[in-house]
């Protein structure tokens, strides 16, 4: 997030797009609740209608993976109204004229036609964003997770360029993380092409410094992305995985073939709190702390860096999973430091990383609401809004973008869009969370959210137990008739082990992220086979 | 925006600003307004009546939550009227609410503001006026528990419910002294809009709303030792306290609003979710799978060994590039910093990543 | 928090067409609106009329109901095996013992008709009077322009007839004061005070009057929004009101009319809780300020009117501020005064602001048997011992007498009469009309009906050693008007009345 969560209840717009955030960032949807109690108005651009939509004062329901012409026809209309904020674009940007030229044939009348939106919501969406100071834009994982996911990301760019909405509080560009430490896992360096704090690993210059502080020679070239490697088990070049804290059998797209890569390693070690779905596959099992068993720092969506402090012990004969990664490394011949606690880790950390080296545990416990890097020195406050003083980079560069169709789309054998998400009451893989018993009588198992008309063809009445196909696999769920779907789209969560929604999902990866499409695949639902024909013949219909 | 002027408070000058109300001068004064409604997440309805103070040329007692201050007003928080006021009222509230021997309110697991108010005045010994108050006792949620006799209707659970949780899954339901909390039918919380957030159990001043998981006696132990954390859950990085009690957290809350991001908010998980902290199920020993197949118990220096060799095997075998490190979002910062560093610096290579996108 | 396109304003009338609020028509009506099915069970549940669903005879336990013996009726209708609530004043004192039937209609015990004030056209609403339809005073306000109308009801010294006795003419000023444009008149027709039944008649008698009113005030302060809001009790005079809207449709054509019904509740007649009502909520009061006058109806300016000080309005344009003032004798105007109780012919009497009880007693017929004490206005205002009947029954002198004049809603009580009882009968109804917001009155109300009725049944006045404080809490502490008042009753009586609460 360029801007920080305390902003958001003084917005005057916020512009929602690919995020149910009252389900997957609850406590910042309480935020957007209270700016519009204050009068800000929303703006949700979603194909579902999820509950932020019901309150909003606009609801856009694109289709599924159509967002870069619904964006694109935002920004033509803004610069064919002259809304568009030419001294800040003058000032802090380059390569507009790119971009202006590229959207002049997204007009909203067309894109109607492409993404399901009516022209007139697009244009007053588009005017509203232009002509408001605190506007801010909100993004998940609907925006990334898709083949296009970066074009997606630039198209949402250019907007905040083009309309000056950057270093303005309450406004700016902010992409909401989906887990506790996503930004702190990449900021730590746990990326094939990043040391901690985004410093290239191809670069001599910055290698130098590691293999110095380290005292080893370290590889020049980059690894390979998550999803890489996913296909890279499965074809046998990687043989041996690591797997710390992550059930990748249930969270990765297309897991068949996941599965097909486990079994095909060599060696799996999973360093785990309970047995999971990727466990089945491991050599070794190594039982690690949850969050209240150990000391370390969470680093939140506004790249804030908050203490995580030890409450009890962990169970048995489990360790913090600090300490066990240390004595992999000593015991496989690597001389890693004898840290007398994660304070002394956080110490190092932070000195490799330019973010972070004004902080340190003192501080965290001294600044009860967190710090925010860039925080370079101890006497920096830290920085909860990010470039005040225009672009950090200097000058920001408009991507002009192409529209590119999802890579799987509907065909008369899987004819209906399948969206993939989160609910409130699970978590991810959901082994903490189907222990616990409300989300439990909230939500027992797998289900489907379908339209009615959708429901009525398949003669599928809500309760009723569905199998959902893709290409890839097969899995049950119960059918939920929700007025929330498009026509022609279902909509699955993706908690379930017995009935994995990653089943389904499409492992096409976005060029530069290898983000994959998990918000469009093709599937069909039936009951009977005779159902799923009389949907495919009223689709091509 | 805000004009800077005085006014008197208890016949002092203080400096105010325009739109502040009587209760936020007094806070930052140092003068403690009591009150059992308000909460600053809330707009103030001013419904309690604990906060009245006498405002010069006002003829009723006004509420200091609500009353916004206006250049040279005169406000006084203490008087023979207003003690008077607290002594009657508060006995009004205890003629009906549910009483300890020392004719006290009680006090459940989630305290009683109400409790210690009325240590501050004398026992009228008001008789019990016995409101026909109903309750919701099919409601069969896991998590949150209504005592109608500890309720004084503040309102502060609904106006949450609506104003900053928005699910208006309960409401006030009848009139008068049958006045209740309810949900529509009086139906379980489960099958109603609710999402189980418990910030109704958070806000309520009087402990009428408990954790049902929470030990009942928590307050009456002497509370326990609470740990300052940050949520596990999603990147929001709302802030707990995680309360301890025989090495075991028995109960989730937010530090005050007003202190951290979350505003004294959490969500169901966060609140909620945390039994599986010690759950039956977790792993409390290194495993190493044998020849046949199956998992069997070893010590940690025969798992850090063979979990070193295996790496190490593969490593020798076909090169560092292939082996792949999957960190974890889920892990702390130090934690993806070391596994980083063993991928690069203990084996070689930059095939380290975790799900970054999800 | 509400959908932006919720429909909040509606849920209770539709709850009433579902027949009263079930989880199948809260559900319904949820689905219908948009609004959250939590907010309308919480709603419905505080109308009496819609609370709980099912066939009944209401039986009114009002105070000249309860003289007239309401009590016997109740327990032979549930004899009969029949269903019977009790509910609140009807506002049919004079007709009796009031009720209504299983169908909604409203069914009086009595062999008299109302009595009312013989036509004089000097009478600013003059009841028996001939209805005009001319509008001529809308059209002359128009002409005068508003500063020259307001400046007319300034010198007549109209106070807000519902009760609180506030200057008119300063509500309209401030609607013309302020920025916003979107601005409301409401009509308080929301009669609920127990002894009263004038604004019945005059809805019934003189509508036009009430509609030039508020059409006038309308032009004023700029807006042609008007609602207004009448109990839901009253079946025939929504109709009147609807009837002349009807007949008045060319000469009002400027205007917006909406007629809106209660659903059972006495603390919508204070105006923020009938601003709440109008909303689609619950009726609690609203803290003040913010006055109606700056935010009122859907948080905007709203000047609102009790029916009878806005149908005082077209006589004092037509003869000037002057002349209406003059009909008034220790106070501004003539004024309708409600008698009931023991009294020879109950009605509506329009005298001269300042008569005295003997002056209004002699009006209605004369006592019968011999007066003990007097409601002088409505349930609010306590008892006052017959003694007092050389008192001006004005807002002044009545409210030094620790009464006030209310809704001049007079009830005489004779001497066969046990005032432990009677105010019995007040507390009850204060009990269950509380809104339930605050504690002094939810509590407090409670608690002294319950030791009133200790000491009825034990006969030791023991039961009343809180009393006092508890009183004095309940007028200092409380949110509204109704907390304010509604240990009045106990209050006066025992302090009038002593000998009617020694020890038995």
């Amino acid at each position: 997030m360029t801007n920080s969560i305390d902003e958001i209840r003084d917005s005057e717009m916020m512009f929602v797009i690919g995020s149910n955030t009252t389900e997957a960032h609850p406590i910042i949807a309480m935020e957007m609740k209270r700016a519009r109690q204050r009068g800000a108005k929303l703006v949700v651009a979603d194909p579902r209608k999820i509950w932020l939509a019901e309150m909003a004062d606009l609801h856009l329901q694109l289709k599924p993976g159509t967002d870069v012409w619904l964006l694109s026809a935002m920004a033509h209309v803004i610069i064919e109204e002259d809304l568009h904020d030419k001294a800040f674009i003058a000032k802090h940007t380059t390569d507009f004229e790119s971009v202006a030229q590229k959207v002049k044939s997204y007009s909203p009348e067309a894109a109607e036609e492409i993404t399901g939106v009516p022209a007139e919501d697009i244009r007053t969406a588009a005017r509203w964003y232009a002509s408001t100071k605190a506007a801010g834009i909100y993004y998940t994982l609907g925006i990334t997770e898709h083949t296009h996911g970066t074009d997606n990301v630039y198209c949402l760019a250019n907007l905040v360029l083009m309309t000056g909405h950057l270093g303005v509080r309450s406004a700016g560009m902010n992409p909401l993380r989906g887990q506790n430490n996503v930004q702190g896992a990449n900021d730590a360096g746990a990326t094939p092409i990043y040391y901690p704090g985004y410093q290239k690993v191809v670069d001599p210059s910055i290698r130098e410094i590691f293999e110095s502080a380290w005292g080893v020679s370290l590889s020049p070239n980059n690894g390979i992305n998550l999803n890489e490697m996913m296909k890279e088990m499965a074809r046998g070049n990687l043989k041996a995985v690591y797997v710390m804290g992550e059930d990748i059998v249930i969270s990765e797209p297309n897991v068949t073939k996941v599965e097909v890569g486990l079994n095909a390693c060599e060696f799996v070690v999973c360093q785990e709190i309970f047995h999971n779905e990727t466990t089945r596959f491991a050599d070794v099992i190594l039982p690690g702390a949850c969050f209240a068993e150990k000391d370390g720092i969470f680093t939140n969506s506004d790249r804030r860096v908050q203490r995580v402090r030890k409450a009890v012990d962990p169970p048995g004969n489990a360790r913090p999973d600090w300490e066990i990664l240390c004595d992999i490394a000593r015991a496989s011949g690597y001389d890693m430091p004898d840290y007398p606690s994660s304070k002394e880790v956080f110490a190092e950390f932070a000195s490799l990383t330019p973010q972070l080296r004004g902080m340190s545990y003192d501080r965290l416990e001294a600044n009860v609401k967190g710090l925010h890097w860039p925080c370079p020195d101890e006497d920096h406050p830290g920085t909860p809004t990010l470039h005040l003083d225009g672009p950090i980079i200097g000058v920001a560069p408009f991507q002009a973008v192409d529209y590119r169709p999802s890579d799987e789309l509907p065909d008369n054998d899987y004819p209906l869009v399948l969206s993939t998400g989160r609910t409130l009451y699970h978590y991810n893989s959901a082994t903490q969370t189907r222990r616990d018993a409300g989300p439990v009588a909230k939500q027992r198992g797998n289900f489907i959210e379908i339209h009615r008309r959708d429901a009525k063809i398949l003669g599928i009445a809500h309760g009723d137990k569905v199998e959902v196909s893709s290409r890839r696999g097969t899995i049950q769920a119960e059918a939920w008739v929700s007025p929330r779907v498009r026509f022609g789209c279902i909509w699955m969560p993706m908690h379930f082990a017995e009935n994995r929604a990653n089943l389904l999902t499409n492992d096409a990866g976005d060029a530069i992220t290898g983000t994959g499409e998990y918000k469009v695949c093709a599937v069909r639902v039936r009951r009977s086979k005779q159902a799923t024909e009389a949907l495919a013949e009223v689709a091509s219909g | 925006m805000s004009d800077s002027f005085h006014i008197k408070l208890d016949g002092k000058s203080v400096s105010a600003s325009s739109g502040e109300t009587v209760f936020e001068v007094a806070k930052r004064e140092g003068v403690e307004i009591p009150t059992l409604c308000h909460d600053t997440r809330l707009e103030p309805v001013g419904a309690c009546r604990v906060c009245l103070v006498e405002v010069a040329g006002q003829r009723r007692l006004q509420p200091g939550c609500a009353w916004v201050v206006t250049p040279d007003m005169e406000i006084q928080t203490q008087s023979d009227r207003i003690e008077r006021h607290r002594k009657v009222l508060y006995n009004l509230y205890k003629s009906d609410h549910d009483l300890d021997d020392a004719r006290l309110p009680l006090e459940t697991g989630n305290g009683n503001q109400l409790r210690e108010l009325c240590q501050t005045v004398p026992d009228m010994n008001l008789a019990p006026v016995e409101a026909p108050r109903s309750d919701r006792p099919m409601d069969d949620n896991p998590y949150i528990q209504f005592e109608p006799d500890l309720c004084i209707l503040c309102a502060r659970c609904t106006r949450y419910c609506d104003e900053v949780e928005a699910v208006n899954a309960i409401t006030l339901s009848n009139r008068g002294s049958a006045t209740t909390i309810a949900t529509a039918g009086q139906r379980s919380l489960i099958d109603t809009t609710c999402e189980l957030c418990g910030g109704c159990i958070d806000t309520c001043p009087t402990g009428a709303l408990i954790e049902k998981k929470a030990p009942k006696n928590l307050v009456q132990l002497g509370g326990t030792e609470s740990v300052r954390s940050t949520c596990n859950f999603c990147g929001v990085g709302c802030q707990l306290n995680l309360h301890v009690q025989n090495e075991r957290v028995v109960k989730v809350t937010s530090p005050e609003p007003g202190e951290t991001l979350n505003d004294g908010n959490l969500c169901v998980k966060g609140r909620f979710a945390y039994d599986f902290i010690h759950h039956k199920d977790r792993i409390t020993e290194p495993l190493i799978r044998d020849a046949n197949g199956d998992l069997q118990p070893a010590t940690w220096e025969e798992a850090i060994a063979a979990t070193s060799a295996g790496l190490n095997r593969v490593r020798e075998k076909y090169g560092s590039d292939a082996l792949g490190f999957i960190s974890s979002s889920r892990c702390t910062g130090e934690e993806n910093y070391l596994m980083q560093k063993v991928a690069r610096a203990a084996f070689g290579t930059n095939n380290v990543h975790q799900c970054a996108a999800t | 928090m509400q959908k932006p396109d919720a429909q909040r304003e509606k849920i209770l009338d539709l709850l009433e067409h579902a027949g009263g609020v079930t989880e199948e028509s809260v559900r319904q009506v949820s689905e219908d609106t948009g609004v959250p099915e939590a907010d309308i069970w919480g709603t419905g549940k505080f109308y009496s009329l819609i609370d709980t669903p099912g066939k009944r005879t209401r039986v009114c336990d009002g105070l000249s109901c309860q003289l007239a013996g309401a009590d016997e009726l109740a327990a032979s209708i549930t004899d009969s095996g029949k269903a019977c609530e009790r509910v609140s004043c009807l506002g049919q004192c004079d007709l009796a013992i009031a009720t209504l039937t299983e169908e909604m209609e409203l069914k009086t015990y009595t062999k008299k008709e109302t009595s009312i004030t013989p036509d004089d056209p000097e009478l600013a609403i003059n009841l028996a009077g001939p209805v005009d339809l001319s509008y001529s005073a809308l059209k002359k306000s128009i002409s005068m322009g508003a500063e020259a109308v307001i400046k007319e009801i300034e010198v007549s010294g109209l106070q807000g007839r519902g009760g609180a006795g506030f200057p008119a003419h300063i509500k309209w000023k401030a609607l013309r004061s302020q920025n916003e444009t979107e601005r409301y008149v409401i009509c308080n027709a929301d009669e609920a005070e127990p002894g009263t039944f004038k604004d019945r008649e005059t809805i019934l008698r003189q509508p036009h009057k009430m509609l030039e009113g508020l059409a006038i005030a309308a032009a004023m302060i700029e807006t042609s929004e008007i609602y207004i809001y009448i109990r839901g009790e009253y079946g025939n005079e929504y109709d009147s009101i609807n009837r002349a809207i009807e007949e008045a449709q060319t000469q009002l054509a400027q205007f917006n009319f909406t007629v809106v019904r209660g659903h059972g509740a006495y603390i919508c007649g204070e105006e923020t809780a009938l601003l709440e009502s109008l909303e689609g909520k619950r009726g609690m009061p609203r803290l003040k300020p913010p006055f109606p006058t700056e935010a009122g109806f859907r948080g905007k300016p709203s000047l609102i009117h009790n029916v009878e000080t806005i149908a005082c309005v077209p006589s004092i344009i037509h003869r000037g501020g002057q002349h209406f003032k003059d009909l008034g004798r220790t106070e501004a105007g003539s004024k309708l005064y409600c008698i009931s109780g023991h009294i020879e012919s109950p009605g509506v009497y329009e005298l001269p602001l300042g008569v005295t009880l003997d002056e209004l007693v002699e009006a209605a017929g004369g006592y019968t048997g011999t007066p003990l004490a007097f409601s002088p206005g409505g349930a609010s205002s306590g008892f006052l011992p017959i003694s007092m009947r050389a008192l001006p029954l004005d807002y002044k002198n009545l409210a030094e007498a620790g009464s006030m004049m209310g809704s001049s809603g007079v009830v005489v009580l004779n001497d066969t009469v046990d005032m432990a009882q009677a105010a019995g009968w007040q507390l009850e109804f204060f009990e269950r009309e509380s809104c339930g917001q605050c504690a002094p009155c939810r509590i407090g109300s409670r608690y002294l009906r319950r030791q009133n009725d200790a000491y009825l049944k034990l006969g030791d006045p023991i039961a009343f050693e809180h009393a006092d404080d508890v009183a004095w809490e309940m007028e200092e502490g409380s949110i509204c008007g109704l907390g304010m008042v509604a240990a009045k009753p106990l209050d006066s009586a025992r302090k009038h009345f002593p000998d009617h609460f020694k020890t038995k």
